[in-house]
């Protein structure tokens, strides 16, 4: 058995360091975390535009934003989109959506899925947009039946002290199969295969941190529909700031 | 670190050359397990289509399942069962050679049945656990530090709350029957080993297997969980949940083969003369630990095998669409979740038990109180599960009960408390290491004792549960108080396990830091959780801001003197004051044996004459 | 308690009752016990009336005086141990070698019994002290149930929304009308969920098929909270939604704008 004479400085240099580097270690499994947690494509931030818009007796500003939902990767790509890591069921071209405080904003979501039938029904309606109403390819509704829907798109948030609350739900139309037949997306009228075009707009107010998530089943094969792609962070969820 | 076996010289290595087993170590374990997790895996992804849910979960529990099995056998395992079966039983020098007698540093990293050899792998083991464990706890205190959820994602952050949790779990059901109870326990009672030598290597090396598996999880995608692993959550998670469902079937294995021969030991092992009113209260704790083991983890096992079934073979024992239903699961959970707690705690409080008379000098107050204290925990922790649920809406009608016997556990607690009092009552304790533990124990177990009462009754629970504020009641309970235990006990038994003395101010300032950092991350949590903040959140709203910021600063002090710790361990690991053979006075037989322990641990088996309290002035 | 020094006097029970009174660490720990269990006391009277959000409903409030109630009952047996402990830890042995030994008292029975009897007491008060809120909150709902407003409680990764069957609306928010008492009928349709309404001061789980229930008689106007208290998945923590108690007329325009017919 060694019995060194290791001196007093000795040790505490020896009790120094080991203690720095397990904090750097810690550390740096932090580092790697977060970056793993960074958001994978970025993040889509809303076109201000220079016209406004009075709304009972109040001018906003006016922002617009377009999104895609796809069945799979391959049709994100046709709609030039990457796409994220495995081939589920997807948002593009971003999951983290940047938008202007106190704005009228107006988002477009072009969705290529079909569709069975929600959960809870509840998400069939249009809540939160700015008359309560959005137009599918061009046509005004206030909800779409349960068994039409092909996912939703849920903006929802913490109550908090510190910020106003945010609820928007818009529920997507459904592609009906055979309407089908030719896969990839495209938005010219003319060929076969076309998704449907939601259009809504709602108003934000100050500044503050949201989340955003599909309320429609996708995750197939899982319980309740709510696993893989439902469960993963960036396919089917995501965030959403209101920047001042 | 070089062992100087003292049998060394006096006694020819055993060297049984042909035999298989001078062949196998860790390392051909991990070759074999290896491999027969990459052909289960090859083999199996060729007829079933891994893109189908239910069938990559078929996969990837046979993988994990097949590198346990190949690891085992590759580590030598099996040979002895096998020797036997065949009509060829292991020869002596076999034997002699899986005892790791001569052959230093190796034997830890062979299937070696000498139970001084396996507490040293468990210690090990745990530390490695407690470091990941702790490590995943920086990560989720740094995510909570401010509100917004910025650090990581909702899915990280899930799944270090849940793999934070299981890992601790498993370190802290080893943390003191794994290193104590096999190094120690043997010598405690006068033993030469534990009654199954290699069924103690076993329990090792199985319990080692779950670890790469635990961690494969992180590799799977995670698991959205939490430790509790409820379904139907369970069941619709990703693959990382199989990693989840065979660690706990392996963690089970190993916990049962463990318990039973920890049991079996203490029942026939003990020294002529130790009968059951004489022997040392850390051996009542840890086998009345293990004990409960028993019977508690086979329904964790169950319930895991029924989520692995639902997952693989859509069985839907929890799905309530084809008449399941996930209370049957909470109920398999919370039947061993409740025992499970005190299967950590008594091993830590006996640990303390043991330590307060020798540093009080002063015999233990009413050893009977200990024992019914401890067999009062026991008993009564079969029959309180159900105050998890509730608020799940199981059976409102049978609430009224549960909170009947939940609350009178606080009656054999209290025996505890009165035992550890009285011993101090009158005397002066020397305050080395181990003795500040039991003080921080009976602040911790105080804290503990009373949130866990506002939370055993009804309707406050209506309130308080799935808040904050439970988790900052089971972490002082757990951390506090078992923890506290153990680390105390590592500190006291640490110059019998390796021939030094841990070094004492790096010991003393890791100790304030912890207790002093767990008091502020607790509090912070204890007002969060009355503020109404849920746990198991990655974020929160803006006012629960200054009560997370103050635990997360807690949070980064117990880290600090964790590692202070760490680094006195390794460092008196080797450069150490050389321990004298009974540095602390104590009376109980592991201090009458010399370091290194020789192998049979005793020249001559001892005789006991009386109980190891017999300290102070005139015995009456 | 006080062998040292009954060794050749052998006073009478009297006198050792009176010697032990005299005992400086006796006097000691007793100031100890009392500071700490008045330290506790106040505790239990400040903590959580500070931290615990606006009381909304009579559920709410005795669960508050519940949490009062409790540390009060803890209050003493704080003082009992912390008191002992803070003494003999002030009173220890320093150096780097052994304490002289001390006394070598085996047990105490009469301790040991009066120790066993007054925690059994204690515990007991707790337990007589909940079931009694326990029955006391059954019965003020059973007494409600009839006249009751009916809420279903929908529970779905990761939103609550509220449907009022009688009323042909649904919302996302929970609005009520104060003082007129509520029942929750809670159901997921996914994964275990748990309703919290967090002000009210009620708390069920929302499981799927099995419904759940839960009542209360909101009496303060205002926002409150509602969260959901089991894990259920990625996101669970943003599984909150805000509701508000409001007087009967405005909740009765509330439903209107939303579509449905008023009460």
């Amino acid at each position: 058995m060694t019995n060194s004479n290791m001196t007093a400085g000795k040790r505490l240099t020896s009790a120094l360091v080991a203690t720095a580097l397990s904090v750097s270690v810690v550390a740096g499994v932090g580092v790697v975390l977060h970056k793993l947690s960074a958001d994978p494509n970025g993040t889509i931030v809303a076109t201000k535009e220079a016209d406004t818009i009075t709304i009972n007796g109040k001018v906003y500003p006016k922002a617009s934003l377009t999104m895609g939902v796809y069945a799979d990767k391959e049709q994100a790509k046709a709609d030039g989109f990457t796409g994220n890591k495995n081939d589920w069921v997807q948002f593009g071209p971003s999951n983290h959506l940047v938008l202007p405080a106190n704005t009228y904003v107006t988002m477009t979501i072009h969705a290529y899925d079909g569709g069975e039938k929600l959960n809870n029904p509840f998400f069939g309606k249009v809540v939160g947009t700015v008359g309560g109403t959005m137009s599918v390819d061009g046509i005004d509704v206030s909800s779409i039946p349960a068994d039409q829907v092909q996912h939703t798109f849920t903006i929802h948030g913490l109550p908090s002290t510190s910020q106003d609350p945010l609820f928007v739900n818009i529920p997507l139309q459904h592609v009906n199969a055979d309407e089908n037949d030719e896969f990839l997306p495209t938005k010219d009228p003319n060929t076969n295969f076309k998704g449907h075009t939601m259009v809504f707009s709602f108003l934000t107010k100050s500044a503050g941190e949201y989340v955003w998530n599909c309320e429609y089943p996708c995750g197939d094969g899982t319980y309740a529909k709510f696993g893989a792609a439902m469960s993963a962070y960036g396919y089917m969820s995501g965030k959403v700031t209101v920047t001042a | 670190m070089t062992t100087l076996d003292q049998h060394v010289g006096t006694r020819p290595i055993p060297n049984p050359k042909k035999s298989l087993i001078t062949k196998l170590n860790a390392g051909t374990g991990l070759i074999v397990g290896i491999i027969f997790a990459l052909l289960t895996y090859r083999g199996l992804s060729t007829v079933l289509d891994i893109s189908v849910y239910e069938l990559n979960n078929r996969v990837l529990l046979a993988t994990m399942f097949m590198w346990s099995i190949g690891f085992l056998a590759g580590i030598g395992a099996f040979i002895g069962p096998i020797r036997w079966l065949i009509g060829e039983d292991l020869t002596a020098e076999e034997q002699l050679y899986m005892a790791g007698d001569g052959q230093g540093i190796k034997r830890y990293f062979k299937y070696c049945t000498d139970h001084k050899v396996v507490g040293i792998q468990y210690l090990w083991g745990v530390i490695v656990l407690l470091a990941v464990g702790g490590a995943m706890a920086m990560m989720i205190r740094t995510d909570l530090a401010n509100p917004g959820g910025h650090f990581i994602t909702p899915s990280v952050y899930n799944s270090l709350v849940g793999l934070h949790g299981i890992t601790m779990i498993i370190a802290l059901i080893i943390v003191a029957t794994g290193p104590f109870g096999n190094y120690i326990m043997p010598i405690m009672i006068g033993a030469a080993d534990m009654a199954f030598p290699r069924l103690n290597a076993l329990s090792w090396w199985v319990l080692f297997t779950a670890i790469p598996v635990l961690c494969s999880a992180w590799f799977l995608g995670g698991i959205p969980t939490g430790w509790t692993a409820y379904a139907p959550l369970s069941v619709q998670a990703g693959p990382g949940m199989n990693a989840f469902i065979a660690t706990i079937i392996i963690f089970a294995i190993s916990t049962a083969v463990s318990g039973a021969n920890i049991t079996a030991t203490v029942i026939t092992m003990r020294a002529k003369g130790m009968t059951w009113n004489r022997v040392p209260i850390f051996v009542v704790g840890a086998t009345l630990s293990v004990a409960m083991a028993i019977p508690a983890f086979p329904t964790f096992m169950l319930a895991m095998i029924m989520t692995a079934m639902d997952r693989s073979f859509l069985t839907g024992f929890f799905d309530a669409n084809v008449g399941g239903t996930g209370w049957l699961y909470a109920h398999l959970f919370w039947i061993m979740g409740h025992p499970e707690v005190y299967v950590i705690l008594l091993p830590g409080v006996a640990i303390l038990i043991e330590i307060v008379p020798v540093f009080v000098r002063k015999p233990l107050f009413s050893y009977t109180s200990a024992i019914v204290g401890f067999a009062g925990i026991v008993g009564l922790s079969f029959l309180v599960w159900a105050h998890h649920m509730y608020m799940s809406g199981w059976m409102p009608m049978l609430n009224g009960p549960f909170m009947v016997t939940t609350e009178m556990i606080s009656v054999p607690t209290g025996l505890i408390f009165l035992v550890i009092l009285g011993t101090l009552w009158n005397g002066k304790p020397w305050l080395k290491v181990p003795m500040l533990g039991v003080y921080a124990f009976l602040w911790n177990m105080l804290v503990g004792g009373i949130t866990g009462l506002y939370l055993s009754d009804v309707p406050a629970d209506m309130y308080l549960h799935g808040s904050m504020y439970v988790t900052a009641h089971f972490h002082y309970t757990l951390m506090g108080a078992a923890l506290t235990g153990a680390v105390a006990g590592l500190s006291y038994w640490y110059p019998k396990m390796t021939g030094h003395m841990l070094h004492e101010r790096a010991s003393y300032i890791s100790f304030w830091l912890v207790q002093i950092g767990f008091q502020v991350l607790y509090l912070g949590m204890f007002i969060a959780g009355a503020e109404g903040q849920p746990r198991r959140v990655v974020d929160y709203a803006e006012q629960f801001a200054t009560s997370n910021k103050i635990s997360t600063m807690g949070a980064y002090t117990i880290g600090i003197g964790f590692i202070v710790l760490l680094w006195a361990v390794i460092h008196s690991w080797r450069h150490g004051k050389i321990a004298p053979m009974n540095p602390w006075g104590a009376k109980t037989l592991e201090w009458t044996v010399p370091y290194p322990v020789p192998l049979v641990n005793f020249d001559t088996p001892p005789v006991v004459t009386s109980d190891p309290y017999g300290y102070g002035r005139s015995a009456k | 308690m006080s062998e040292h020094d009954s060794v050749d006097l052998k006073p009478t029970p009297g006198d050792r009752l009176a010697n032990f009174y005299k005992r400086s660490d006796v006097i000691q720990s007793t100031i100890f016990g009392v500071i700490v269990t008045g330290i506790f006391v106040i505790l239990g009277g400040k903590f959580y009336t500070k931290w615990m959000p606006t009381v909304m409903s009579t559920d709410m409030k005795a669960i508050e005086r519940l949490m009062v109630v409790f540390t009060w009952i803890a209050a003493p047996v704080c003082g009992v141990v912390l008191g002992v402990a803070l003494y003999t830890f002030l009173n220890r042995h320093s150096g780097d070698t052994q304490p002289p030994d001390g006394p070598a008292t085996r047990t105490n029975g009469p301790i040991v019994l009066l120790w066993s009897v007054v925690t059994s007491l204690l515990a007991l008060t707790a337990v007589v002290y909940g079931i009694t809120e326990l029955n006391s909150s059954s019965i003020a709902s059973a007494k409600n149930a009839e006249d009751a407003m009916v809420v279903n409680v929908t529970g779905s990764q990761w939103v609550w929304t509220f449907e009022y069957p009688k009323l042909g609306v649904t919302s996302h928010e929970l609005m009520l009308p104060i003082n007129h008492p509520v029942t929750f009928h809670v159901n997921s349709v996914d994964v275990n969920h748990s309703f919290w309404p967090v002000q009210l001061g009620v708390k069920v789980d929302a499981n799927k098929v099995a419904e759940t229930t839960a009542e209360t008689t909101p009496n303060k106007l205002g926002e409150f909270d509602v969260k959901c208290a089991e894990l259920c998945g990625l996101y669970h923590a943003y599984m909150e939604t805000t509701g508000e108690v409001m007087t009967v007329d405005d909740f009765n325009n509330w439903v209107v704008a939303q579509g449905g017919h008023s009460a």
